[in-house]
């Protein structure tokens, strides 16, 4: 009974950590730039059958759609690649791209990420972004210049990048150094300037999950149940 | 073999059976699970229960992963291990890695006609296998022939939950059916041995 009911209790354990996933996706579907991820699971003990264990979560880094935004500083990328931002010296790298100017002429994320690379000069009253990321600011005295080319980045393996903030993702060991992707060309990302991408989280998928999840959890505290009643049975087993 | 005895493997066998529909419940979210089926049979030494897997392939679950691969079909595709064997798979989650292959949570690569396939970050697959950069199949990757690829695809453990808990019920109730029958046979003995001990009184 013991095996049955360590067994159970894994699947609960595992239905938990997926609906935490699930949740966590839901709560993001409206931030912009967000990246669905999905909890995964793997039988242990082989043959033995001891149940189930977490084996991580999978970032899913698909595109979500772009949309028209609002912000005067709104980026999107329409392919790969991630922003490269800052934060107390330490790098990020997010798909994002919704930033406001703050007073030093850095962009910044609402979260306090620093776009790299990016100064606009104090007088520049009207800024755009080209597809291929430059950034031409018009001064006061009506002069166009290009001030800064937005530099992106891309990993060798994006999927095994850690979340540090919302929708901002550290490099790690598996997923390698940050290599320099530039956008504009023929097959490369392009910048979207005025846009922004929605999360790729699909609610009625994630409200589907929850419910499959409860259910999956509710099952699993049966089969806890059934071994203890089983257990329960043996102890009294000279009974009629 | 006497009743008693006989009623302890019966208790043994749906234990048994318990274990193998718990760990089945446990792994309804684990991809490409193959659930266990437990059976007892009735041998000289009572119940015995075993169990086999059941190969019948699960359900499809959509990803939108280009590089999450499953199959339609009896056959699947090849991967190489770590070790360097060769093992048909019939559903994975591959990642990039450096050099372009495509390798899974456990280090095995995906193998092309040709060798391990070699692929860009936006490449796409199709049914027969045929990997596209750009709009030119540059590799195609080896599957056994009749089997349909299915690119952004998953299959889901093959564990069908309300059958599961059926069984998990009918395996408590198997379990104190014999508790019963093993209690009501001890009733039956203590009356014979105090009857025999009247007797002679």
């Amino acid at each position: 009974m013991n095996r049955a009911m360590f067994a159970s209790a894994s699947g609960m354990a595992a239905q938990q950590q997926n609906l935490d996933v699930v949740a966590d996706n839901l709560a993001n579907a409206d931030v912009a730039g967000f990246k669905g991820a999905q909890a995964t699971f793997a039988a242990i003990g082989g043959s033995a059958q001891l149940g189930v264990a977490s084996t991580g979560t999978r970032e899913n880094f698909a595109q979500g759609k772009l949309m028209k935004s609002g912000g005067a500083f709104d980026v999107a990328i329409d392919g790969g690649g991630f922003f490269r931002v800052a934060r107390d010296g330490e790098p990020g790298f997010t798909r994002a791209g919704s930033f406001a100017r703050a007073s030093d002429g850095s962009l910044r994320t609402s979260e306090g990420w620093t776009l790299t690379g990016v100064h606009l000069p104090a007088d520049a009253v009207d800024v755009t972004v080209a597809p291929d990321g430059a950034v031409r600011v018009r001064g006061r005295d009506g002069k166009e210049s290009t001030i800064a080319r937005i530099a992106l980045a891309t990993f060798d393996v994006p999927e095994k990048l850690r979340p540090i903030g919302s929708a901002v993702f550290g490099a790690t060991g598996a997923s390698g150094h940050a290599r320099v992707l530039a956008a504009g060309s023929d097959r490369g990302p392009k910048l979207a300037f005025g846009m922004l991408e929605k999360s790729n989280v699909s609610i009625v998928e994630s409200m589907m999950a929850i419910l499959s999840a409860q259910r999956a959890y509710e099952a699993n505290a049966k089969g806890v149940q059934a071994a203890d009643e089983m257990l329960r049975i043996a102890n009294n087993i000279h009974r009629s | 073999m006497d009743g008693i005895h006989l009623m302890a493997t019966a208790l043994h066998a749906a234990k048994a059976r318990l274990d193998v529909s718990a760990a089945n419940l446990a792994n309804v979210s684990s991809d490409g699970f193959r659930k266990s089926v437990g059976r007892a049979t009735l041998t000289r030494d009572g119940l015995v229960a075993s169990a086999r897997i059941d190969t019948t392939p699960g359900p499809l679950r959509r990803t939108a992963r280009t590089f999450d691969l499953a199959t339609a079909g009896t056959g699947g595709f090849f991967v190489r291990t770590p070790g360097g064997a060769t093992v048909e798979v019939r559903s994975k989650s591959f990642d990039r890695d450096a050099r372009g292959h495509l390798v899974d949570e456990r280090g095995n690569v995906l193998l092309g006609t040709h060798g391990p396939l070699v692929v860009r970050e936006d490449a796409t697959i199709d049914a027969r296998g045929d990997v596209q950069e750009a709009g030119t199949i540059v590799a195609r990757i080896a599957v056994r022939p009749g089997t349909a690829l299915q690119s952004g695809f998953l299959e889901s453990a093959n564990v069908d939950s309300v059958r599961e808990m059926v069984d998990v019920l009918g395996e408590q109730r198997a379990f104190e059916t014999a508790q019963k029958t093993l209690a009501a046979l001890d009733d039956e003995r203590q009356k014979d041995a105090n009857d025999v001990i009247r007797i002679k009184g």
